[in-house]
């Protein structure tokens, strides 16, 4: 059926009479809220106030579950119980497994199955749940994308944008999401910038977690000085590599009230890919290292490294163990670390030394992966640029925490 | 008691509000900087993140004494629901953190809280947000009487005509 051009005009108008509402449109508080939360004045102290409710909650609900139960169960119970049944005391075995026959604590004995599992399960998962309920509901409620908008001035400057604060955030959580998450953004340069700037500058949340344990007072400083480092190391990367940096278009989507289907959904997911990760990691690091120390290995390495760790670094020699440890897991260096006798500073510089140091080996891989997206070019250009950066940033903004310690008198 | 006579209430109450906590914004960051406490009575100034509990509490004051001018606008009354988003993220999560420290028992203790020490944990001194908490809730009754339709607004069904031009 043809129909003429007036005929067209009457059925366009008899539909448009009934399905527009034609009117003054009021703004209703939603749309004044999703308004404000975009604009810098008010929108910065409004994520300052969001990022503190963040960090509240990690501490309060990390703290509950750790401090409250787990450090009672690994220290008081599952310690003692292993130490009193497990056999040979004082042979290779058990010292690879249990540890120390005198520790009186998990952090201590240094055990795989003592420090080990009370790392990964006393201390990282709480810490990783609290990270990702929080992270999952700022993300469904439809914050993060406005958070994007807020940073995208500022990351604009070290030739990212916006988008780019979701990368930095999963990385807060865990780095091996975080790297594959830079394939969002439009060039080489950018997902290249900020998958070796994530991988080296912002710790996990299984580091955090036992930062917070180890070092509660100083997590402050070592989170600023690592978010200096990024922005620092960014602007001189965006500067030495060639390529572009796009504007792109942000669809922001309206405020929304979490559904609490998807959450658990979201959440089971993360909790899982990161607890069938970090377990079997955590474990081959204790053992690693366990075995590197009984064939005095270790002892040989911190002879030979002594000069740069004690002389550029200032941190004694025996965090070798751990920063070997941190290739395979960070946080567990970070445990291993509060058992080596060192002043508060020096304990401060040597976890800024493990974030820096070295991606572990599961981002390391991920890394790698990424650039092969791009051919073997691109896996050589991501495995030298990234080794090439690390070196610069570890020595350099590794030596300057030292130097700033010298400079205040409290080494 | 019209419309406009609740408005007028409101932007006197919100002034002073606004001031009180930009008031406290102030001493905490200042406490937050020189690394010192403050404790009166049953108010306690400490603890952690006291600098940024000072600068979250200084924003929410000024945008309760922004919002305050043209009130009754709606993009205006955002600020001071912000605001008040502002003094519950603090006061929510002290409280959270006091509700999970009171159940497990101590270092030497048992699994749980003795009933005295889990009523303890509840116990003053508190920080200020905690007692700003209840007089920001006013701000929902505002929400309630700003989102009331207006006669003229009521939105109209079928008068249209297309432009055929």
């Amino acid at each position: 059926m043809k129909l003429a051009i007036d005929e067209r005009w009457n059925l366009i108008d008899k539909i448009a009479k009934q399905v527009v509402k034609y009117g003054t449109y009021r703004s209703t508080l939603k749309d004044a809220i999703e308004e404000i939360t975009v604009k810098p004045l008010t929108g910065i102290p409004i994520a300052i106030a969001v990022l503190y409710g963040f960090w509240a909650f990690f501490g309060a609900f990390a703290g509950f579950f750790t401090d409250g139960f787990f450090v009672k169960f690994f220290d008081n119970h599952w310690l003692p119980w292993l130490q009193g049944v497990f056999p040979g005391k004082g042979g290779w075995l058990y010292y690879i497994l249990v540890g120390d026959p005198t520790a009186s604590n998990c952090f201590e004995a240094f055990g795989a199955l003592t420090s080990g599992l009370f790392v990964a399960i006393g201390v990282v998962l709480p810490a990783i749940i609290a990270f990702y309920l929080f992270l999952t509901i700022l993300e469904d409620s439809g914050y993060l994308p406005r958070l994007a908008v807020l940073i995208d001035t500022v990351l604009h400057k070290i030739g990212l944008h916006g988008f780019a604060i979701v990368p930095m955030i999963l990385s807060l959580g865990c780095n091996v999401p975080a790297v594959a998450a830079t394939r969002a953004l439009e060039t080489k340069k950018q997902r290249f910038m900020m998958a070796v700037l994530l991988a080296i500058f912002i710790p996990c949340g299984a580091q955090l977690g036992i930062m917070l344990e180890i070092i509660p007072q100083y997590v402050g400083f070592v989170m600023i000085y690592l978010f200096a480092g990024f922005f620092i190391f960014g602007f001189i990367l965006n500067k030495l590599i060639p390529g572009k940096s796009p504007e792109i278009l942000l669809d922001v989507p309206p405020y929304q009230m979490p559904i609490g289907r998807n959450v658990r959904g979201k959440l089971w997911i993360r909790v899982k890919g990161f607890f069938t990760v970090a377990i079997p990691f955590v474990l081959l690091g204790v053992i690693i290292v366990n075995i590197m120390y009984l064939t005095g290995f270790l002892g040989w390495l911190a002879n030979v490294l002594e000069p740069v760790l004690c002389g550029w670094f200032g941190v004694p020699k025996e965090t070798v163990g751990p920063l070997i440890a941190a290739f395979l897991r960070k946080d567990l260096a970070v445990a291993q670390l509060s058992t080596i006798n060192m002043t508060i500073y020096q304990l401060v510089t040597s976890v800024i030394l493990v974030s820096l140091y070295f991606p572990c080996v599961a981002t390391f891989a991920m890394l790698i992966r990424e650039g092969k997206e791009e051919g073997w070019r691109g896996v050589l250009q991501y495995l030298f640029g990234s080794l090439a950066t690390l070196t610069a940033v570890v020595f350099l903004w590794g030596g300057l925490i030292h130097l700033v310690w010298i400079i205040l008198g409290v080494v | 008691m019209n419309k406009e006579t609740k408005f007028i209430i409101g932007r006197v109450y919100f002034t002073v509000f606004g001031l009180i906590v930009l008031g406290i914004g102030i001493i905490e960051i200042l406490l937050g900087l020189t690394g010192r406490s403050f404790e009166y009575g049953i108010i306690e100034i400490s603890g952690e993140f006291l600098l940024w509990r000072g600068v979250i509490l200084f924003s929410a004051g000024a945008f309760y004494l922004s919002g305050v001018k043209n009130f009754s606008d709606i993009r205006q009354y955002a600020k001071i629901v912000m605001a008040s988003v502002m003094v519950w993220i603090i006061a929510g999560m002290q409280i959270f953190g006091m509700i999970l420290e009171s159940i497990p028992g101590g270092e030497e203790g048992g699994w749980f809280n003795t009933l005295e020490g889990f009523l303890a944990t509840y116990s003053p001194p508190y920080i200020p947000s905690l007692f700003l908490l209840p007089f920001s809730l006013v701000v929902f009754y505002y929400i309630k009487l700003i989102e009331e339709p207006r006669g003229e607004d009521k939105n109209k069904r079928g008068n249209s005509s297309v432009n055929r031009g």
